[in-house]
């Protein structure tokens, strides 16, 4: 098929179309309120092309069946490690990639409006193109290695837009923090590829998925132990569930796709694609599907306690991902497929109506049953969160600060005493530096400033060596050399002056004379 | 007439036009000898297309008798090492010349100089005869001497006297080995081709014993340790662009010399391989760390020439083709980041006239063009990957490595502190504290900013695509490495 071939478009037009934006602005050809139209136009324009691209794959692939495996060619390749260009067009790659592109079509044609005048509107549709190239490449990416290459791009991209508005600080400490979790998901998804590669000689999804049956349960067990924690992060699952209603920071259409409609999704995505490999492995299965079950708990317990709208859908959308855990937990891969496209499309749709959620509510909340009311302690812990926050700060924040505290103390005290790096402590601004010199002060502490002096043990050790080659090109070479070369010419021009003094006067002349001819004779 | 003759005539004829040129109009003069440098310039530069890069042979040969009866004759070609030092020689005139804008008295003596200096520096570099050899050797020392002692800095007497005092001393032991080959030889000749042949032949006693005479001649101008004593004076007190015409190509004419004389008597270079490399190490060291003692920006410069030339000359002690390469190619990239250092130093010199490094600081606000090409060229003196240094080292390194293991660490620590002096110096001069007296500096001109970009843009090109410069050298340099391959 022709149009099988140009598959890598589908990821490339909206990538295309984010570094058009970012040069355009970098350039300057679309600043401002008179460059919205443009942005925007290439911005959906290129998402446009993508679904219509889609659409065309989906018609083909339901008249001749889909494609499957399509390879471009190799990428990487290092020894034995070898890392394809190849792309995954089956029934499930398909419809994700359909379903995708659509919902950031959408969401991108209701920012057009939604974020006019605002002042990062290039930025935010270059962001958007970003993701969705990025999720695109999820979607169909052959291999765990491109996908994973979508994965990092769309964790970047979901972090350059919770920090949306850069001048808050509440903004940017939960987009790191956002950041920082998914981080963790990606140690765990480099752990898989890693022991793809080492187990299985590759890391192309049906090679992944087939190959499970040649080795140990066990190895199967760790080897999808990492791309679990990596789904778990990115879906925010029970230990990892703090960061999503943290991201609601970012502008309400990136929200909806982001957290409500597409990248949450990805890690069930995940989890569907090596639905072999998981359900080789039972104890994998009754982790997932209790991790579906707590996630779903803690959605629906914390989600009661909400009181803004964007907060209660975040939870009921955690509550959800639970469930198609579950699911997959339980080995209804093809269910969990169909409730993650409804749920990602009636989400998508809730979160966009969110702001004007509260015109169409009609009636009250239900009150709680009675025995749920009575829980004063599930209320509490419903309202922290269940302490998930405060435990991942005592077990992994704080430590590493202190950790990081101690390497500092370490560095400043020895190391950098030792190569000779002025301490944090006696770094003095310019200015200061400026002012005391204007005052006639000596040298500020910290700038010892002459030249050829050095500092710490290597300098020290450079300084003596330079004095002693400096006194020895000084005293042996330039002034003992070259000097001392004139000097001796001198010396011996006023010798050899004296002679011919002495030789022209007539005395000596006619003694000369005279010698000669005792010679001659 | 060959086209080497050519380029050897053009500066001549411009300087005789110089003389004929009325002495008050300083702007004509200085137009005639740019136009002919240029013109000089590009007619090396267009040989290119003709140069045969694959032939290990001389090329373009122009031979002529000159005293039958003594053997002399007048011979000129050029292969592949000696053909990228003539485009080296005529592009440094050309941007020397350009940078000559503060010679304002008596510039008619200064260009007819310059323009001499250069026809003879390019015949050091084309003649294929001994004697025609040691006659462009000892012709560069003229217009120098003047340069130096008329145009020059505070104490250009000392170090222009010093400077002809060393060079002369050292060619008279260079003489004296020509001589005694040429005794020892059958058929009497002075070409090159001839007493390599000759000299081969004789016993590693007699060509140790000529080949050190050759070593003191050449040594003084590379310099090699004990007897680089004029180099610092003279490039300090020197006017700039005669700084860069010393750093970037009269040194390099030393280097060229001690290539031609190890082919000459490859078997004395053997025996000596072991001294050479530790003279080099040491001047690499020993030139860096003094580089980095001086407060005296070109006193910098000039010391870290001597560690530059260090390299040269372990790339030469090597003996094996990579470590040749890294030899000639250290010789070119020097060439173009020195010249563009004294260039850059010379023309902030004339804005603040003072060289010494404490009294700068935050020039990047008044003269961001400055500290551009400075920067530039102080990356490309430290030898960072992407620059002509990097392509060098890397080669002098790897060969030095195949020939004695790990000392070659010795050139790492010189390029650690060249990389010392190099961003303490860019830290000095650029950032900092504000200082009024720093501020309303002009910045770089254009013509100036042209001399630099062409500088710069060499440098960075021979970084990134070493391939044209190496594929220029390789037949000539496998050819020479060939001799030693046995040994």
């Amino acid at each position: 098929m022709v149009l099988n071939q140009f598959v890598w478009l589908v990821p490339l037009l909206p990538l295309l179309a984010a570094a058009w934006i970012g040069a355009g602005y970098v350039a300057g050809w679309n600043r401002g309120e008179s460059g919205e139209r443009q942005t925007a136009l290439v911005a959906s324009g290129a998402t446009l092309l993508s679904l219509l691209f889609i659409l065309a794959l989906d018609i083909l692939a339901m008249l001749n069946g889909a494609p499957g495996q399509l390879d471009f060619g190799t990428w990487l390749a290092s020894g034995d490690y070898r890392v394809q260009l190849s792309f995954s067009l089956d029934a499930l790659g398909l419809s994700m990639a359909t379903l995708v592109v659509f919902l950031c079509f959408i969401s991108l044609r209701f920012s057009v409006n939604y974020l006019h005048r605002e002042a990062g509107f290039q930025r935010f549709f270059m962001v958007m193109s970003l993701f969705t190239a990025a999720m695109l490449l999820i979607v169909t990416a052959g291999n765990a290695v491109l996908t994973f290459v979508g994965w990092e791009l769309a964790g970047v991209s979901s972090y350059l837009l919770i920090a949306y508005a850069y001048d808050r600080p509440t903004a940017t400490a939960n987009a790191t923090r956002a950041f920082v979790t998914n981080r963790i998901g990606d140690a765990g998804f480099i752990l898989g590829i890693y022991l793809s590669f080492t187990w299985l000689g590759s890391v192309e999804w049906p090679m992944l998925n087939h190959g499970v049956d040649s080795i140990e349960t066990l190895s199967v067990g760790l080897l999808a132990f990492g791309f679990l924690i990596a789904a778990a992060a990115k879906s925010a699952l029970v230990p990892f569930s703090t960061w999503i209603s943290r991201a609601l920071e970012g502008p309400t259409s990136s929200s909806a796709v982001f957290y409500g409609a597409v990248m949450v999704h990805a890690g069930v995505y995940l989890v569907i694609r090596m639905a072999p490999v998981f359900e080789h492995n039972p104890m994998l299965m009754m982790a997932l599907a209790a991790l579906g079950v707590l996630t779903a708990l803690y959605g629906f317990l914390g989600g009661l306690v909400q009181t803004d709208v964007k907060s209660a859908l975040m939870f009921a959308v955690t509550t959800q991902i639970g469930l198609m855990f579950l699911w997959c937990g339980l080995g209804w891969s093809e269910f969990a497929a169909w409730h993650l496209a409804t749920h990602a499309l009636w989400r998508g749709y809730q979160f966009l109506s969110a702001p004007a959620h509260m015109h169409m509510m009609m009636r009250p909340n239900r009150p709680l049953r009675g025995w749920l009311a009575r829980q004063r302690w599930l209320y509490t812990a419903a309202l922290q969160r269940f302490w998930l926050d405060h435990l991942a700060d005592s077990l992994l924040v704080k430590p590493s600060k202190q950790m990081s505290k101690d390497m500092q103390n370490f560095d400043e005290r020895i190391v950098n005493r030792f190569i000779g790096l002025p301490g944090s402590a006696s770094a003095v601004s310019s200015l200061a530096q400026w002012e005391s010199r204007h005052r006639g002060d000596t040298r500020v502490e910290g700038d010892t400033g002459d030249i050829g002096h050095g500092r710490g043990f290597m300098g020290r050790a450079m300084e003596r060596l330079a004095s002693l080659f400096g006194w020895f090109e000084e005293h042996l070479i330039l002034r003992g050399g070259s000097e001392g070369l004139l000097a001796v010419i001198q010396h011996l021009g006023k010798y050899v002056q004296h002679i011919e003094n002495l030789l022209v006067q007539p005395r000596y002349l006619l003694l000369m004379i005279m010698a000669t001819f005792v010679v001659i004779l | 007439m060959g086209i080497l003759s050519l380029l050897l005539l053009l500066p001549v004829l411009g300087s005789a036009a110089i003389i004929l040129l009325p002495a008050g109009n300083g702007l004509l003069i200085r137009r005639v000898a740019i136009g002919v440098s240029g013109l000089t310039l590009l007619l090396s530069w267009s040989l290119i297309g003709s140069f045969d890069s694959a032939n290990p042979a001389l090329q373009f040969v122009e031979h002529v008798p000159w005293n039958v009866r003594m053997g002399t004759s007048y011979a000129l070609g050029i292969d592949g090492i000696s053909f990228p030092m003539v485009l080296l020689a005529t592009l440094l005139s050309f941007i020397a010349i350009l940078a000559s804008t503060s010679i304002r008295d008596s510039s008619k003596g200064y260009y007819m100089l310059m323009l001499l200096l250069e026809t003879a520096m390019l015949g050091v570099f084309m003649a294929q005869d001994w004697a025609l050899f040691y006659v462009f050797w000892e012709l560069t020392l003229i217009p120098l001497f003047f340069l130096i002692d008329r145009w020059g800095g505070k104490g250009r007497q000392m170090a222009s006297l010093n400077f002809v005092l060393y060079t002369m001393g050292g060619s008279v032991f260079m003489l004296v080995s020509m001589l005694v080959l040429y005794d020892g030889m059958p058929q009497h000749s002075f070409g090159m081709a001839e007493m390599a042949a000759a000299g081969n032949a004789l016993s590693q006693h007699k060509q140790l014993l000529i080949f050190l005479g050759f070593l003191v001649g050449f040594g003084v101008k590379m310099p090699i340790f004990p007897i680089h004593g004029w180099l610092p004076l003279a490039h300090v007190e020197a006017p700039s662009p005669v700084s860069i015409l010393l750093s970037g190509i009269l040194l390099k004419m030393g280097s060229y010399g001690l290539i031609r004389a190890a082919t000459t008597l490859p078997e004395a270079v053997v025996s000596m391989q072991g001294i050479l490399a530790g003279l080099a190490l040491f001047s690499l060291v020993y030139g860096g760390l003094l580089a980095w003692r001086q407060s005296d920006l070109k006193g910098m410069i000039a010391y870290s020439s001597v560690s530059h030339m260090g390299v040269v000359l372990l790339g030469i002690a090597t003996l094996n083709q990579t470590g040749l390469t890294g030899a000639v190619m250290q010789m070119v990239a020097h060439g173009l980041v020195a010249g563009a250092l004294f260039l850059l130093i010379g023309l902030l010199y004339e804005r603040t006239h003072t060289r010494d490094i404490n009294d700068y600081s935050s020039l990047m606000r008044s003269t961001p063009r400055f500290a551009f090409f400075t920067v530039l060229a102080f990356v490309g003196a430290v030898g960072m990957p992407g620059t002509a240094g990097f392509v060098a080292e890397l080669h002098a390194i790897v060969g030095g490595f195949a020939r004695w293991g790990w000392v070659v660490v010795l050139l790492s620590i010189g390029v650690m502190i060249s990389a010392a002096y190099a961003i303490r110096t860019i830290g000095r001069l650029f950032t900092g504290p504000v200082s009024r007296k720093m501020q309303g500096i002009e910045d770089l001109r254009t013509p100036e900013m042209a001399a630099a970009g062409i500088l710069s843009i060499g440098i960075l090109f021979i970084g990134i695509f070493p391939a044209t410069a190496l594929q220029m050298m390789s037949a000539s340099i496998i050819q020479v490495s060939g001799l030693f391959a046995g040994g």
